[in-house]
């Protein structure tokens, strides 16, 4: 494929959005990195409204459990019952273990659980894998 | 000390709170005839009760729908419905449960009606002619049973909201604590790791602090964490072959048991219906002191058996360490206790109170045996139903 993945990061946390885009400076194959900062800013980016004219249908989504506004529960809650958007991965990238968070995100449709690593390169190593497996083992279904 | 005061003072006032709004009990009198009706109501009268009278066993279980009862007295000989069988149909009912009847008679004294009252679940037995004394002093006691059993409800119930308030204060605050700890561990170590050829010695090893004491905190987060959900989530019992678990935990201490030479027997452990999580924080706890309070002067050695006992299974974990002063006997089950500078023997001092903590939940308990140098074997029990086929 030559056209750049699209990615779509929804985290609050600043240090972990700085780690993500410091991670896919080297990842390959290269991404095109979005990042909004909550569940309801990403339903804005979504739909391509308020801020977000113009902007790229993600094909993979990593999304935090813990935000304000709106939460990843009730940001999948959203996207999974909607026709065109349920059809894009959502990996959930948190630093939540606990069973009940990661049954939750199943029970939501979430396409994979990862917890955030400890250490900086454990994290960066962790988004690697994550966008090798689906860039390159895993099949992304085509979105417009 | 000026907590553990807080505390009880804080008890006091709660169990003054729970006894200030005490609420009148109610006594429940079956009888078909009027005057006897009349006559018990007069001798209960002077009791603090409100006192609810029955002319027959239909009337009486129609006030169970509306009323909870402190005490009934039930009058044996009555006609359509006597008193054996209303007291059999009163059972029946959930606000029934533990509720003391006490039979009111004129037929014989004999054993008879005595013992068949007694198979219903009456507590107690008046004959008639009544003795108006003794009916009020019994009538008392049950009532003052009754009031001391409704306050200690209304303390439990106050003590268990603010447990719960407790254990998801600890869960939130572990939750939204390991957060900032990540954040300061993997900048610190991406700083190691972009800079450590401008940094000089002493930089670094400021650096190495900052590091290594992120990790320790985490590691503590982690503890509280695993010690606030023993208690919150629910305990599922299925059945677990514990050899299973030994090979898992073992598989875990894999680095150390290669580095220390540890020997670790363990054979026939039994299949259990317990919960996996118990059976697995235990000997990961109980494994991983054995492996760690060491001289390092010989190698581990561990052994770890279960004996069947009485109602259930006895487990050991015996070891060849430094061993405890069994003056400690309590305090090494405290949370946050611990008997040792963290140069010695690092550690939280968490695990082994989340080990008493999910033990005791599940109705056993967990102890020692120890001297100082000459090892120690932490024992615990695990209560089995006789239902549960054990032995699988």
């Amino acid at each position: 494929m030559t056209i750049p993945f699209e990615i779509l990061l929804i985290e609050d946390n600043e240090g972990d959005v700085e780690m993500t885009r410091r991670a896919f400076r080297d990842i390959q194959p290269a991404c095109n990195l979005s990042v909004v900062n909550d569940g309801a800013e990403a339903l804005d980016f979504l739909n391509k409204q308020k801020n977000f004219d113009g902007a790229p249908t993600p094909s993979l989504m990593l999304l935090d459990l813990n935000m304000p506004r709106m939460g990843g529960l009730e940001f999948l809650e959203n996207v999974k019952t909607d026709a065109a958007l349920k059809v894009v991965p959502v990996v959930m990238f948190t630093s939540s273990q606990s069973p009940g968070d990661i049954r939750n995100c199943y029970d939501h449709h979430a396409s994979a659980y990862v917890v955030k690593p400890f250490s900086g390169k454990e994290f960066t190593k962790a988004l690697q894998d994550i966008v090798h497996f689906w860039t390159s083992l895993g099949q992304l279904p085509q979105v417009v | 000390m000026a907590q553990a005061l807080r505390a009880e003072d804080f008890f006091q006032a709660q169990m003054r709170q729970a006894s200030g709004q005490e609420v009148t009990p109610n006594i429940l009198i079956v009888d078909d005839r009027k005057e006897n009706l009349l006559a018990t109501e007069k001798v209960l009268r002077p009791l603090y009760a409100n006192i609810f009278k029955a002319a027959s066993g239909n009337e009486a279980l129609s006030l169970l729908l509306r009323h909870r009862f402190a005490v009934v007295l039930l009058d044996v000989q009555m006609p359509e419905m006597d008193g054996f069988e209303t007291a059999m149909l009163m059972q029946e009912h959930e606000s029934m449960h533990g509720v003391p009847i006490i039979f009111v008679t004129a037929i014989s004294k004999e054993e008879k009606y005595a013992s068949q009252a007694a198979e219903i679940g009456a507590v107690d037995y008046i004959f008639k002619p009544i003795n108006p004394d003794i009916l009020k002093s019994k009538v008392k006691v049950y009532l003052d049973i009754y009031m001391q059993h409704e306050q200690i409800m209304k303390l439990n119930a106050v003590l268990q909201q603010s447990n719960e308030e407790l254990e998801r204060f600890a869960y939130i605050c572990s939750h939204d604590m390991q957060e900032p700890v990540r954040m300061m561990n993997s900048y610190a170590g991406l700083l190691e790791e972009q800079s450590a050829n401008v940094l000089d010695a002493e930089s670094r090893k400021y650096l190495h602090q900052i590091i290594s004491n992120a990790q320790r905190m985490q590691k503590m987060i982690q503890d509280i964490l695993t010690f606030s959900r023993v208690g919150r989530e629910e305990i599922k019992a299925e059945r677990v072959d514990v050899n299973d678990i030994a090979r898992e935990v073992l598989a875990e201490f894999e680095d150390v048991i290669k580095k220390t030479g540890a020997h670790i027997h363990y054979n026939d452990l039994p299949v259990l219906q317990t919960s996996p999580t118990l059976m697995r924080v235990l000997l990961q706890n109980l494994v991983g002191n054995a492996l760690k309070f060491q001289d390092g002067r010989q190698p581990p050695e561990i052994t770890v058996s279960a004996e069947r006992v009485e109602n259930g299974w006895r487990f050991a974990v015996r070891d060849n360490g430094i061993g405890i002063d069994p003056r400690f006997h309590d305090r090494i089950f405290t949370i946050f206790q611990r008997l040792h500078r963290k140069e010695d023997y690092p550690g939280t001092g968490i695990g082994l109170s989340t080990c008493r903590k999910f033990i005791r939940l599940c109705g056993g308990d967990i102890w020692f045996e120890s001297a100082p140098g000459q090892g120690a074997t932490f024992f615990f029990n695990l209560p089995q139903g006789a239902s549960h086929d054990d032995t699988l």
